[in-house]
């Protein structure tokens, strides 16, 4: 062996084709606390954990025979102290006087590998954090996916609520409650908006009578078929709704005297047109008021609540509207 | 089924009337039968190919579930004998692939004629029942580690087969970047399922007549399991070849490839 490849700053062995250690250099000897008889003349394999030996076997042995060349491979060789150190080995197959030998070089990646595995060790960690990240992410998108369908049940429910506690029982229209609401609304609406507005009180003619007759749960299907009537009879805008007892009332947005008093008669028209199966025949008696500067809330209840009393004592099955008296 | 051609990169050569499938181990691929292929091509129809995520296969039909198991591979000859239309196959397998073709022999004996296993091992790990498969699960964990330390490696190395193909400059790129990032985990999985595998079970069942051929010093598969296989399997013989290593008809061409003829003319 050429001197300066006996001494050259890196491991040098050459094998034959069957992996027979047949020259190994100096440097390498040192490195390893071997003498040259203890190498020479053995397999390569004795360097080999079984590990190792697998990588050598299923990688490095085929590669050198098919390719020629194997380069950066990392292997991990024994020294004479049973000790592990890990190499990075290049091999070339080489033809000389007809013998195939097989070249190794050989560098030692003491401080590498320490990188190398801090590196591999960030990589996993990584990944596992980069896993962890995902699944983390995909648990909170469950969440908010949870929590998006709650608030929509939360408000299914609140709106059931609203309607429940906006809504008279018995005949099914708004109540007294949602009335007022609504009448706040216009009047604050007249008075931003100068919007005309008029009202209706609807009492049914000798209610106690029907009650006296055919008793409570007659006059309850009774009060449910006024409320229909009177449902199907209010425009959209309308609002139709149950005062309390035999009194209903509607609300009339944009609304004029004229236009209120027509109502109020087409109402009495309607009732009394309709079928009552249970009593032969009902009618009712409307007031009607149309809001003015003057009024309030209190007020407009009360010229039409003036009014319909006037209707009563004009004979029922009639409408007064309050500008009339 | 015109893709199994081309899947598994299926090469056809020789004349003769009988056909001879070689089928490459774990980590190689054909053109580890270079040495003595264009021998038996002088007498047989020789077939070539690699598994599905070896060598110049399709890379993108590997399949993590399909191929984590031995059934998976074997699903490639079974492919590549059907798309062929072969029969009285003579199925030479090296390493694990010797299991490969004896997993198809059970399933399908009339597709075949012989089997030839070179270095077959049913099981790599030593048993507690006292079977001796040569490793224990730490030395494979040592294999895997050193196979992460060394993907690079184990990409470019299966990567110029490839490279060869293709004149368009993107797609030898996008076939690079595909080496790069499946490869290695491929060459993982192939490492796993062979290496773990237990197919001892399987062996009574094989019922065509099968050669094994074991290197005296092997270096992966101890004796003993050559001398297991031919214990347990039906019809079988065996053959030693003097020499150490795991690969016979790269070391030793010549010997195996009269061993298998004597094998054939018999």
């Amino acid at each position: 062996m050429d001197e300066r490849l006996i001494e050259a700053p890196c491991g040098f062995i050459s094998i034959d084709h069957n992996g027979s250690i047949i020259e190994v250099n100096k440097t390498f000897l040192e490195w390893m606390g071997f003498k040259q008889e203890n190498l020479v003349g053995k397999h390569f394999e004795s360097l080999l954990t079984t590990g190792n030996k697998l990588i050598f076997h299923s990688y490095f042995y085929p590669n050198i025979n098919l390719h020629g060349h194997v380069e950066e491979l990392f292997i991990n060789l024994r020294n004479q102290n049973g000790e592990s150190v890990p190499y990075l080995m290049n091999a070339r197959r080489f033809g000389q006087n007809g013998q195939e030998m097989i070249d190794c070089i050989l560098v030692q990646m003491k401080k590498r590998i320490d990188y190398e595995l801090e590196l591999r060790t960030t990589k996993k960690q990584m990944e596992e954090a980069y896993i962890e990240k995902n699944l983390a992410f995909a648990k909170l998108e469950q969440i908010y996916l949870e929590i998006e369908k709650k608030q929509i049940e939360l408000m299914e429910i609140n709106s059931g609520l609203v309607e429940i506690s906006n809504t008279d029982k018995l005949t099914g229209i708004p109540n007294r409650r949602f009335f007022q609401e609504k009448l706040e609304e216009q009047i604050e609406l007249y008075l931003k908006e100068q919007k005309t507005f008029s009202l209706l009180i609807i009492d049914i003619d000798h209610f106690k009578k029907v009650n006296d007759t055919y008793g409570h749960q007659i006059g309850d299907i009774v009060l449910a078929k006024l409320a229909n009537i009177l449902k199907t009879q209010a425009r959209p805008e309308d609002i139709a709704a149950r005062f309390g007892g035999e009194e209903f009332v509607i609300i009339l947005p944009h609304t004029g005297v004229d236009e209120a008093i027509l109502m109020a008669q087409r109402i009495n028209q309607e009732v009394e047109r309709a079928e009552w199966k249970e009593t032969g025949c009902l009618t009712v008696s409307v007031g009607a008021a149309t809001f003015t500067v003057k009024d309030t809330e209190a007020t407009i209840l009360k010229n039409a609540d003036q009014a319909l009393y006037a209707s009563k004592e004009n004979g029922r099955n009639c409408a007064t509207h309050f500008s009339e008296l | 089924m015109n893709d199994v051609m081309k899947r598994n990169n299926v090469k056809v050569m020789g004349q003769g009337e009988q056909t001879i499938i070689f089928a490459h181990g774990f980590g190689c691929d054909q053109s580890m039968w270079q040495y003595i292929a264009p021998t038996f091509a002088e007498r047989y129809r020789i077939i070539l190919f690699d598994y599905t995520g070896s060598g110049n296969s399709d890379i993108t039909a590997y399949q993590s579930e399909k191929y984590s198991t031995l059934q998976g591979y074997m699903q490639d000859v079974l492919d590549i004998i059907e798309e062929m239309d072969l029969q009285q196959i003579l199925f030479i397998g090296h390493s694990i692939s010797s299991m490969i073709g004896m997993l198809a022999a059970i399933e399908r004996p009339d597709y075949f004629d012989k089997l030839i296993m070179i270095g077959p091992s049913p099981c790599y790990l030593n048993d507690t029942d006292g079977y001796v498969g040569g490793f224990e699960q730490s030395d494979i964990n040592e294999l895997l580690a050193l196979m992460e330390m060394n993907f690079a490696g184990w990409a470019s190395y299966m990567a110029p087969f490839a490279m060869d193909q293709s004149k368009d400059p993107k797609l030898t790129q996008e076939l690079e970047n595909s080496f790069v990032s499946t490869n290695p985990r491929i060459a993982r999985e192939f490492a796993e399922v062979t290496f773990f595998s237990d197919y001892r079970a399987s062996v009574p069942s094989v019922e065509v007549p099968t050669l094994i051929i074991q290197c005296s010093n092997d270096s992966i598969v101890p004796i003993e399991v050559g001398e297991y296989l031919n214990k347990h399997l039906q019809n079988s013989t065996l053959q030693i070849i003097d020499a150490r290593g795991h690969y016979p008809h790269i070391s030793q061409p010549l010997e195996t490839t009269k061993i298998i003829t004597d094998y054939l003319m018999n």
